[in-house]
């Protein structure tokens, strides 16, 4: 795993920040740039280094197997789930998946006006085609909308006041606040966050403010994927993956918002086929990371993936945390609240660090890790003892 | 500046309903689903004959949420304003603003009622307000 530093405004280029990035994870691996024949990343238009220039400026010999993972940051997960399939099939032997991204040269998720979709002279009309013809034409523009709108739905149907759902969310971002300030590299770890500044920050579309959603910077990070045997090869502490999982359902799409249920984001069936491919089930996970473009994602997920009950997200982060002495710590590097966006891909090399045992904030005895996103797209990580108890386990 | 939308072969239906002021949703000849937005192939049965059933135009707000930063210049200085996820009473929902609504009033199912605005010309969005009265669920 590699991953350059995160900052508000890189004076790298974007295809320098995914080399840097890459480089960084095959070294760490121990491969040489030859060996990899598998390539996967994000999916156009969110990744804009082309697999051509990547293999080019890394002295790539040839590609057997190479593609990308759409609909957003799903593909983090997405791109394991991938790289797993390519392996096992013998399509491709190492497999490097990337993810680069500068916000600061446009294209910010928080502004509209420089996105995909919305670049247009000021004194002209937009005109919006498709799907999106339902949904920008009434100002619905940025994903904190459309968070915003599960918000509401949260808190009606788990019957809560506004006050519980901030007490709850105030829990999430004050942690990994704590989180990214004992951590040099976050992007803000200089900056500590209280409570009172939690309450005084600006609504950014009610019920959500400023810090329960996300960071924007630049940033790259690239990880190495292999088979066991040529792993045992490497000069490197692995990160055996127990289980990988992908789901896409009618209406459930990310970043959809017509599905029956608004906040099932994802079929239960994904979660029940994660955690009988990992042989381990969540009560076994020692620390999560997930995906948290805002921080209700972080109790979506720790619902939808089976840590809490539905409904119980909420009542679990108020009571317990997610701190390091709490019974699940989640996003130890700071998460996209608070360490900074590639996303999904920093939450990734962080569930890579804890299981190695090399995180800043380290997990004591982590054998397990978790990194999810929120919509079913998730990579179970288990250390070798893990791996040999659940291979005896299968066996008997 | 607006944010016009812009028919298409599947839509076109739409917002020329629209323009007329009536709401509809396409619905399958064959088993009657309804269907937002439009499909080329009814999931349920899989005809592609549709026609366009007129809504009552009666619903109410399944989700909501007031914004209170703009993140476009269209919307610059004209915040804060309301997004609402609108159930209709046939059962679709469909996103709109909410109009001539007290952001304290705002809650979710708020009985609401379609009404259009024109953007141009040639197109017109449906939006909704509050209902007058309660709306008695149909049977």
């Amino acid at each position: 795993m590699g991953q350059t530093p995160l900052t508000r405004a890189a004076e790298e280029s974007v295809l320098e920040l995914a080399v840097s990035a890459s480089l960084e994870a095959l070294a760490d691996a121990g491969v040489d740039p030859s060996e990899v024949d598998g390539l996967l990343r994000f999916g156009g238009p969110f990744e804009t280094v082309s697999h051509g220039s990547l293999v080019r400026n890394l002295g790539i010999r040839e590609l057997s197997y190479y593609g990308e993972v759409p609909l957003g940051g799903e593909a983090s997960a997405g791109m394991i789930h991938h790289a797993v399939g390519a392996l096992l099939s013998g399509r491709a032997s190492v497999v490097l998946a990337y993810r680069a991204i500068k916000q600061s040269g446009g294209n910010r998720f928080g502004r509209a006006d420089q996105a995909l979709h919305g670049g247009a002279p000021v004194d002209e009309d937009i005109v919006m085609g498709g799907d999106l013809a339902f949904t920008w034409p009434y100002w619905m523009m940025a994903p904190a909308h459309l968070f915003a709108l599960w918000a509401s739905r949260y808190m009606a149907e788990n019957e809560i006041s506004e006050a519980q759902f901030r007490d709850a969310l105030a829990r999430v971002a004050l942690e990994q606040r704590a989180y990214a300030n004992r951590r040099p590299g976050a992007l803000l770890h200089h900056k500590t966050l209280d409570r009172d500044q939690f309450e005084a920050a600006r609504m950014i579309s009610w019920p959500l403010n400023l810090f329960m959603i996300c960071l924007e910077n630049d940033g790259a990070c690239a990880v190495v994927v292999t088979t066991e045997d040529r792993a045992a090869q490497l000069d490197c502490a692995p990160a055996p993956i127990l289980a990988t999982c992908q789901s896409l359902a009618p209406d459930h799409e990310p970043m959809s918002m017509y599905a029956e249920d608004l906040l099932e984001i994802f079929p239960s069936s994904g979660r029940e086929r994660l955690w009988a491919d990992a042989g381990i089930g969540p009560g076994d996970i020692s620390v999560a990371q997930l995906y948290d473009a805002s921080s209700l994602m972080t109790l979506l997920s720790l619902e939808l993936y089976g840590f809490v009950s539905r409904g119980q997200a909420w009542k679990h982060v108020s009571e317990h945390g997610i701190g390091p002495e709490s019974p699940l710590p989640v996003n130890t590097h700071g998460g996209h609240l608070a360490d900074g966006y590639v996303q999904g891909m920093t939450g990734l090399v962080e569930a890579v660090r804890q299981l190695r045992g090399t995180a800043v904030n380290q997990i004591p005895d982590a054998t397990t890790s978790f990194y999810g996103g929120v919509s079913g797209s998730a990579v179970v990580f288990g250390a070798p003892s893990v791996v040999e108890r659940v291979r005896a386990e299968a066996a008997s | 500046m607006r944010i016009v939308p812009a028919p298409d072969e599947l839509t076109a239906p739409y917002w020329t309903a629209a323009h007329e002021r009536r709401l509809t949703i396409q619905r399958c000849t064959h088993c009657a689903r309804l269907s937002h937005p439009p499909v080329v192939c009814c999931p349920r049965c899989h005809h592609g004959t549709f026609r366009w059933d007129e809504m009552s135009g009666h619903g109410s707000i399944y989700a909501f949420t007031v914004v209170a930063h703009s993140v476009h210049p269209v919307s610059a200085g004209a915040t804060p304003y309301m997004i609402a996820l609108v159930e209709l009473a046939e059962g679709p929902r469909i996103l709109a603003n909410l109009r001539n609504c007290d952001v304290d009033h705002v809650r979710i199912g708020l009985p609401v009622a379609v009404l259009f605005e024109a953007v141009d010309d040639a197109v017109a969005l449906p939006q909704f307000t509050p209902a007058q009265s309660p709306i008695e669920e149909p049977a």
